[in-house]
């Protein structure tokens, strides 16, 4: 059985994250973000969600451990909203308050071809909620998808397994969030 | 996938193991409150009281009908009708969250009342996941305080049990279908009831009003879902907003209320798009609302914002 846990930051969805995975027979649960990452590593987890998180804390906060997370394992992660925004920052991106921000209805265009997006078309509904989003991101980082007023909203390592959205896929009202969660869990699966 | 059958059977066991004396459960006889309600008799028998607050914050009929309900499933209960405590409580009172923490507490100060008159030392509730998630916590913002969580005092004498803590309410009414309740498919309805329906101050002639308009929309889109010109929305409800624009009513000039109409479509109410309901439908509900309250209501409009960016309810 894979072994995917969540990462709490604080977001409204965080429950809703693991009740995906749970629906998709991952073994799951919720980790506060504070937890030294030696203790996750003992439970055998073959990946690791870092949730959206309260309002702004994608901005500058430092997330609890997350960094810890990022530096240390060696299996995927997959971060969220403000999840997502730590990632490009821990990775020296720069992430600002948004132009405008997005709440409810996105289109998302995928503009790459990635595991992550197999099988949702170039153009689907998504939902997401942010005030900040990622403005920058380094060599390092590759961008996967833009919306007509967000141009950041995925990423991928280039050469670690770590991704993030910006949208939410956990929520019902995104198209194909369940198909996401799918291909993670099959990157985490395959790594 | 969730297992309603397998979620039944482990949680009686556990309520077992957990409740060692007497319990009180109160019920509004929303799918949350009952499924908790007979889970719990399920474990510990007569050892469960459950009890009906009629806090006059109510729907139609509701209070009526909920006792009906519990005495049909043979539960123990008691009533308590505390219409006036509640209003005397809200008196004056035009913030949201204020209101709530007012509810909350009044009915936690009842709760224990009857605890005490009857020897109880356990309060079961039907927190389902939403409640604890968006009242917040060191983590996590508050968006509002659920009556049963955030709305709750500091200060309680009776131990907490909440059996649905971790569901959402699409899985709670495959428990109610598997338990064969009747109100498995009932519309979910606030804890503090038409007092957060009512923006501003609440008065008796306000959910007088409000209530009627509720009454209105409830009939007319389970009319029209039932003709089949719509699907019935996960919740559909009337708000009143208490800014007051002109009319025309009979050659004369009228000025009253506005009637926001509310009809959401969502699976766990952590997100939600607002319903598509044919105009000829939201025709029917304002010429009825404006014609039935003509005296308080001069306009209706219909929200079309999606859960987020608002919430389901205004409040």
């Amino acid at each position: 059985m894979v072994r995917i846990y969540v990462i709490d930051n604080g977001g409204q969805w965080t429950h809703r994250e693991w009740r995906v995975l749970r629906y998709l027979g991952v073994e799951t649960k919720i980790i506060p973000n504070y937890v030294p990452f030696d203790e996750i590593l003992k439970e055998k987890v073959n990946g690791l969600v870092l949730s959206g998180g309260a309002p702004r804390v994608g901005l500058k906060e430092r997330l609890g451990r997350c960094s810890e997370y990022l530096e240390k394992a060696d299996f995927p992660i997959l971060g969220i909203c403000a999840g997502h925004q730590f990632i490009a920052r821990h990775f020296g991106g720069k992430v600002e308050p948004a132009k405008i921000p997005e709440f409810g209805k996105v289109e998302l265009i995928v503009d790459k071809e990635h595991p992550l997006f197999e099988g949702v078309p170039k153009k689907s509904i998504v939902w997401a909620s942010h005030n900040d989003e990622v403005t920058w991101v380094t060599d390092e980082i590759e961008v996967l998808a833009h919306s007509r007023d967000c141009k950041i909203e995925a990423i991928s390592h280039k050469s670690k397994p770590i991704f993030g959205l910006q949208f939410h896929p956990e929520v019902e009202e995104t198209e194909y969030g369940t198909q996401i969660f799918r291909n993670f869990i099959e990157i985490c699966k395959r790594y | 996938m969730f297992d309603p059958k397998k979620f039944i059977e482990e949680t009686v066991e556990k309520l077992k193991k957990e409740i060692t004396g007497k319990a009180l459960i109160a019920c509004s006889g929303g799918v949350d409150s009952t499924v908790s309600a007979v889970l719990a008799s399920k474990a510990i028998g007569e050892n469960l009281i459950t009890l009906h607050v009629d806090t006059g914050l109510m729907r139609k009929n509701e209070s009526k009908e909920v006792l009906e309900l519990l005495k049909k499933l043979k539960l123990s209960y008691r009533f308590v009708d505390a219409g006036e405590r509640f209003l005397d409580a809200l008196k004056g009172v035009k913030d949201p969250e204020r209101k709530r923490k007012i509810i909350g507490e009044m009915f936690i100060r009842i709760f224990e009342e009857v605890a005490e008159k009857e020897n109880i030392e356990y309060l079961i509730q039907g927190t389902i996941a939403p409640d604890w998630i968006e009242s917040g916590d060191k983590l996590r913002d508050r968006i509002k305080s659920h009556h049963n969580v955030g709305g709750l005092p500091e200060n309680i004498k009776l131990k907490i049990v909440e059996p649905l803590r971790e569901l959402y309410k699409d899985e709670v009414r495959a428990v109610a279908r598997e338990l064969g309740l009747p109100i498995s498919e009932r519309q979910p309805f606030p804890g503090p009831g038409l007092a957060v329906r009512i923006l501003g101050e609440v008065t008796k002639e306000r959910v007088e009003i409000v209530r009627e308009a509720c009454s209105i929309v409830e009939e007319e889109i389970e009319k029209a879902a039932k003709e089949k010109l719509m699907k019935l929305p996960w919740q559909y409800f009337a708000v009143l907003i208490p800014v007051k624009s002109v009319g025309v009513h009979g050659d004369k000039r009228a000025y009253g209320y506005t009637i926001a109409v509310r009809a959401i479509d969502s699976v766990d109410a952590m997100s939600g798009s607002f319903s598509r309901i044919p105009h000829e439908v939201l025709e029917r509900i304002s010429t009825r609302i404006t014609n039935t309250l003509g005296k308080y209501v001069t306009r209706v409009v219909y929200d079309i914002t999606n859960k987020p960016p608002a919430t389901i309810e205004w409040e």
